[in-house]
C-alpha cells in the first residue's frame, strides 16, 4: 500500500481515497461493465449491514462513499465530518473489505444501471464521446464502455464480480490519498485500518497493448432526429507522460485549445459566434489516451466549423506557434500553476495520480520546471509530428438527412458511416 | 487576525491620502463561521467591499456581484442580464476585444460569469501577484464598456447558439423553461434567465447601453475578495480603481407578486427523449423566509442521497425511476421548489405521478423520523463544509448571500437554521408548500407516442415547444 498524506486543520472535514490500480480494461470480453459493477456493490451490503442500513449510517454520520472505475484504475472517495471520523472508518473498513455482493443487490444495480444507459442517450454530447472512442480505440480495451452495455451488464453474475474483487481489491494493488482536518499519524493510522480486512494480495499487472488507431479519415455521423445543434468532435491519439515531447505537446495544445483565448476559441466563439464552447483536450490513461477538439455548431453551420478547424489543425502543424504565443502559453501555466495546488485535495492527488499512471517519478514537483525550459522550436516540433491530418476520427451527433451530406462534403477522403443514437 | 481597531487605522491612513469623495468606510466585521470573519467597507460611490483573507494557498478570488438579474426584464426584451454575462468580457475603451482575459490569463487568471433570476456576478481567480491588474480591468468594464454594433451583434449569435445547446436541443432545459413560464404568469421568475431566440436576436446597442448605465453601477454592485490578500493594498486598489465609478439612479422595482396558484398547471410535450419524465413546481418560500430551511431539511429527506424517501421508492424498491431530484428555489422573492423524476423505459408519467403523490400525502399526514430528520441535518452540514473548500466556494458564499439577503455570512445563520428544524416544522412546511392546487407540471412524452396517449382521452392541455 502506498500512501499520500495532505494535512490541513482549516476545515473539519477528512477525506479519503482509496484507488486500485485495476479498471475497466480488465473486463472480460462481452462483460463489459464489470469493474465498475464491483465497485458500485460496495456500498450495496457488507458485514453485518444490508444496503439499506449502509446508505442511512452513512448518512447518519454526516459522511460521503463513492465508488467508481475508470479505464485503468478503481477509485473509492470517502468524506466525512472529523467529529464522526472514528464510527465512519468503522464503516469504510467493512464497505472495502467486507463487502457480501448480496444477489438481489446486483440484480438492482443491473437494471439500474441499465437505465441509465437508455437515458444517457439524451446527452448529445455523451453520445459524440462514445462514437469517438470505440471508433478510434476499435478493438482495444479503452474503446469498450466503462459502463457496460445493455446486452454486456445482463451477463454478469455474482461469481464474476466476487471474482473481480478477489483479484484486484488486495493491500498490494492499492494506493491511498488523505487529506484535511488530520495530523500524518493519524492518516497512517487510518490507512491501515481502512485496508485492514483485506488480504495482502500482489499488484495487479497492466497488460493492456497499446492503442493502434485505424488509419485514414473516418466521419461517424450519429443519426439523432430533430437536432438544431450538432455535437462534434474531432480527434486522434494523442500523448503520454513518458513522451519526450510531452511537455511541448501539452503548451501546443494550451495555445491551441486549452483556454478561454486559445486560437480555437477565438476562431469558433469569438470571431464566428458558432459554438458556445470551443476547446481541445489531452486525454490521460496509464498508455496512450486520446487527444480531442470539441465544438457545438448548429446544424447550418456544422460544415463550415469542421473545415475551419481542419484548417487551422493545418496551419498548426505546418507554421506552428509563434514565440510570442508560446511565451504568452508558458507564462499562463507557470502563473495559473498556484490553482493546481490551493486545496488539500488537489495537493494530495498529485502524487496520487503520478503512481496510479505509472508516471515519470517527479512528473508534478518538475512539470513547472519542464514548462519553462520548453522552447518555441521544440513545441513546433511536437505539434508537426503529432499532428496527424490524414489519419483522425471525427464523429458529430446530428439528424443525418439534413446534414450528412455537408459533414461528408466538409471532410475529404474520409470512410463515412452513419451510426444510430441508440446503438448503445 | 486582523481587529477591528487595525482596521480603522488602515482606513484613516487610506482616507488621508485621498479626496472624500474616493473615500473608504469600515462597516464592520460578519461572522463567517469558525475562525474565519467577512470585513464589510463601502465606498463613498455605494459600493459594497466584502473581505475574507485566508493566506493559505498564494491565490485570490475577485468577484463582483450586481443586483440584476432575469426578474428585471420586461416582455420583449428578456435575456438581456444574460447577454451582459457575455457582453462584459468585451472591448472596453481602453482595450481591444479579447484582451480582458487575455491579460488575465497571462497572469494565470481564470474568469467566468453567471447570471440568475436576482443577479449576475462575475466571477476571476487569481493568483495574488494579479490583484492590482485584475481590479484594474473589472473598474475600466465597469464604467467604459463598448456596445456598438458589432459587439452586440457577435455576442447575440454566441447566446442564441448557447441557448440552442441549452434549451432548444435539451429536454431539462426546455421543461425547465416551461415549467418557470407556467408557474409565474405575473411574477418576472417565469422569464427565462438565457431570454427567448427573438428577443436575443433583436438586442440592439441603444437597449445595452440603456441597461448598462442603469444597473451597471457601483450602488448596484457588491466586490467580494477573498484570498491571500493584504488588506490596506487591496482597499487602496479597489479605492483608486473604482472610487471613481459613477452611481446610478436604480429604477425602482416594478415586482409583481405572483397570486396564489388556485389550481394545479399541467403541460404535456413531446421531445425526442427515451423516456418519460414529469417535472413538477410547488411554489417555494423565499429565501429570507423562516420555512425556507424547514423546507431544505424537507427536500433532503424526500431526495437527498439513496437513504432518501423518494429515491428509495422511485429508483430502488419499484425500479419506476433512473433518477429523482429535487431543489429548493433560493430567490429573494417566492420562487419554486423544483423536482424532476425521470422514468425508466416503459414506465409512464401516469405511473411516476401516482407514487410521487402516494409519497407526498405521507409527509403532509404525518411527521418525519427523528432519525431521517438526523441524517438530512447531517447531510447538509457536510455539503455545506465542502462548499467552503476553495477560495472561489467562499466567495461565491459571500457574494450570494450578501446580494440576496443583504448579509455575507448567512450561509452559517442557514447552517444554524437546519440545526434547528424540527419534526414539526416539516410538518408544517409540507403542509403550507406541498398543495397540489398550488402545482405546476410538464409531463413530457418521448416523440411518437403521441397518438396513443391522445386516444386515451385526455384532458390535458398539449403543447409543442
Amino acid at each position: 500500500m502506498k500512501l499520500f498524506v495532505e494535512a490541513s486543520p482549516k476545515l473539519p472535514i477528512v477525506s479519503i481515497a482509496v484507488a486500485f490500480r485495476s479498471g475497466s480494461t480488465f473486463d472480460p470480453e462481452g462483460k463489459e461493465g464489470l469493474c465498475r459493477t464491483t465497485a458500485r456493490m460496495l456500498r450495496r451490503g457488507c458485514a453485518g449491514w444490508d444496503a439499506d442500513a449502509l446508505e442511512a449510517r452513512i448518512d447518519s454520520l454526516g459522511g460521503e462513499f463513492g465508488a467508481d472505475a475508470s479505464p485503468g484504475a478503481t477509485s473509492a472517495h470517502a468524506e466525512v465530518i472529523t467529529r464522526r471520523l472514528d464510527p465512519f472508518l468503522e464503516l469504510c473498513t467493512k464497505l472495502l473489505g467486507a463487502p457480501t455482493f448480496p444477489d438481489e443487490e446486483l440484480g438492482r444495480l443491473v437494471r439500474e444501471a441499465k437505465a441509465e444507459l437508455i437515458e444517457a442517450r439524451d446527452s448529445d454530447r455523451t453520445l459524440a464521446a462514445r462514437a469517438f472512442r470505440r471508433t478510434l480505440f476499435a478493438g482495444h480495451p479503452y474503446g469498450r464502455r466503462v459502463a457496460g452495455t445493455l446486452p454486456s451488464l445482463d451477463t454478469i453474475t455474482r461469481a464474476d464480480v466476487e471474482a473481480f474483487y478477489r483479484r484486484h481489491y488486495t493491500k498490494q494493488n492499492a494506493l491511498v490519498a488523505i487529506s484535511g482536518d488530520v495530523t500524518d499519524k493519524g492518516a497512517h493510522e487510518i490507512a491501515e485500518r481502512v485496508l485492514s480486512l483485506l488480504p495482502e494480495g500482489e499488484p495487479v499487472k497492466d497488460s493492456v497493448p497499446e492503442p493502434t488507431p485505424p488509419p485514414g479519415r473516418q466521419l461517424i455521423i450519429v443519426d439523432k432526429p430533430e437536432r438544431t445543434q450538432t455535437q462534434m468532435v474531432i480527434g486522434w491519439l494523442g500523448t503520454h507522460g513518458h513522451d519526450a515531447d510531452h511537455v511541448a505537446w501539452l503548451v501546443g495544445n494550451t495555445a491551441f485549445g486549452g483556454t478561454f483565448t486559445s486560437k480555437l476559441m477565438q476562431e469558433v466563439r469569438a470571431k464566428r459566434g458558432w459554438s458556445y464552447g470551443a476547446s481541445s483536450r489531452v486525454g490521460f490513461e496509464r498508455h496512450r489516451d486520446a487527444f480531442t477538439m470539441w465544438t457545438a455548431p448548429s446544424s447550418t453551420d456544422a460544415p463550415a466549423c469542421m473545415q475551419l478547424e481542419l484548417e487551422l489543425l493545418a496551419e498548426l502543424k505546418a507554421k506552428g506557434l509563434t514565440d510570442d504565443e508560446v511565451s504568452f502559453t508558458k507564462n499562463y501555466l507557470e502563473r495559473s500553476h498556484a490553482f493546481e495546488v490551493d486545496t488539500p485535495r488537489k495537493r494530495v492527488h498529485q502524487p496520487l495520480e503520478e503512481a496510479l499512471y505509472d508516471l515519470p517519478a517527479g512528473y508534478h514537483a518538475s512539470y513547472l520546471e519542464r514548462v519553462r525550459a520548453v522552447s518555441t522550436d521544440e513545441v513546433n516540433a511536437a505539434l508537426a509530428k503529432r499532428t496527424p491530418l490524414e489519419d483522425l476520427v471525427v464523429a458529430v451527433v446530428a439528424t443525418n438527412e439534413d446534414t450528412g451530406e455537408g459533414l461528408g462534403k466538409a471532410l475529404p477522403g474520409a470512410k463515412v458511416r452513419v451510426d444510430p443514437f441508440d446503438l448503445e | 487576525m486582523t481587529g477591528a481597531t487595525d482596521i480603522e487605522a488602515i482606513v484613516s491612513r487610506l482616507n488621508a491620502a485621498r479626496p472624500p469623495a474616493r473615500g473608504v468606510r469600515y462597516e464592520g466585521p460578519a461572522p463567517f463561521g469558525q475562525g474565519m470573519t467577512v470585513h464589510r467597507f463601502a465606498l463613498s460611490n455605494g459600493l459594497r467591499v466584502l473581505v475574507e483573507i485566508d493566506a493559505a494557498a498564494p491565490v485570490l478570488c475577485l468577484q463582483t456581484w450586481m443586483r440584476v438579474g432575469s426578474r428585471f426584464e420586461k416582455a420583449g426584451k428578456t435575456g438581456i442580464s444574460h447577454l451582459f454575462e457575455h457582453l462584459m468580457f468585451g472591448e472596453t475603451e481602453k482595450s481591444a476585444h479579447g484582451a480582458f482575459d487575455r491579460l488575465l490569463e497571462e497572469a494565470g487568471g481564470e474568469t467566468n460569469a453567471a447570471t440568475s433570476l436576482d443577479w449576475t456576478y462575475y466571477h476571476q481567480n487569481l493568483p495574488k501577484t494579479a490583484l492590482a491588474l485584475g481590479l484594474r480591468l473589472e473598474a475600466e468594464r465597469l464604467a467604459h464598456l463598448v456596445l456598438r454594433e458589432p459587439q452586440v451583434a457577435s455576442e447575440k449569435e454566441v447566446v442564441a447558439n448557447e441557448r440552442r445547446q441549452r434549451v432548444e436541443d435539451d429536454v431539462d432545459g426546455a421543461v425547465s423553461e416551461l415549467l418557470y413560464r407556467e408557474a409565474f404568469r405575473e411574477h418576472a421568475y417565469g422569464i427565462p434567465t438565457i431570454g427567448l431566440m427573438k428577443d436575443i436576436l433583436s438586442f440592439t446597442p441603444e437597449d445595452c447601453t440603456e441597461f448598462y448605465r442603469t444597473y451597471y453601477a457601483p450602488n448596484n454592485a457588491t466586490l467580494v475578495l477573498v484570498g491571500d490578500v493584504d488588506l490596506e493594498e487591496t482597499l487602496g486598489l479597489v479605492a483608486d480603481h473604482m472610487g471613481a465609478l459613477e452611481p446610478s439612479e436604480v429604477p425602482l422595482e416594478d415586482v409583481h407578486p405572483e397570486p396564489p396558484q388556485l389550481e394545479e398547471r399541467r403541460l404535456v410535450v413531446d421531445k425526442p427523449s427515451p423516456t418519460h419524465r414529469v417535472a413538477i413546481g410547488y411554489k417555494c418560500p423565499a429565501l429570507g423566509d423562516f420555512d425556507h430551511a424547514p423546507l431544505v431539511v424537507l427536500n433532503e429527506i424526500l431526495f437527498g442521497g439513496r437513504s432518501s424517501r423518494l429515491h428509495r421508492r422511485f429508483v430502488k424498491e419499484l425500479e419506476l425511476a433512473t433518477e429523482v431530484r429535487g431543489w429548493v428555489g433560493t430567490g429573494r422573492d417566492p420562487s419554486l421548489y423544483d423536482i424532476s423524476l425521470t422514468a425508466r423505459e416503459d414506465v409512464t408519467n401516469e405511473r411516476l405521478l401516482e407514487v410521487f403523490d402516494e409519497e407526498i400525502a405521507k409527509v403532509m399526514a404525518s411527521s418525519v423520523g427523528e432519525e431521517e430528520l438526523d441524517r438530512a441535518k447531517a447531510r447538509l452540514e457536510l455539503g455545506t463544509l465542502q462548499s467552503l473548500e476553495s477560495v472561489s466556494g467562499r466567495a461565491e458564499t459571500i457574494g450570494f448571500y450578501d446580494t440576496v439577503l443583504g448579509e455575507p455570512g448567512a450561509l452559517f445563520t442557514k447552517l444554524e437554521a437546519y440545526r434547528r428544524v424540527t419534526r414539526a416544522d416539516v410538518l408544517r412546511v409540507a403542509r403550507r408548500v406541498l398543495s397540489s392546487t398550488g402545482r405546476t407540471m410538464v409531463l413530457v412524452r418521448p416523440s411518437g407516442d403521441e397518438e396513443e396517449a391522445l386516444e386515451e382521452g385526455s384532458e390535458q392541455e398539449v403543447a409543442t415547444a
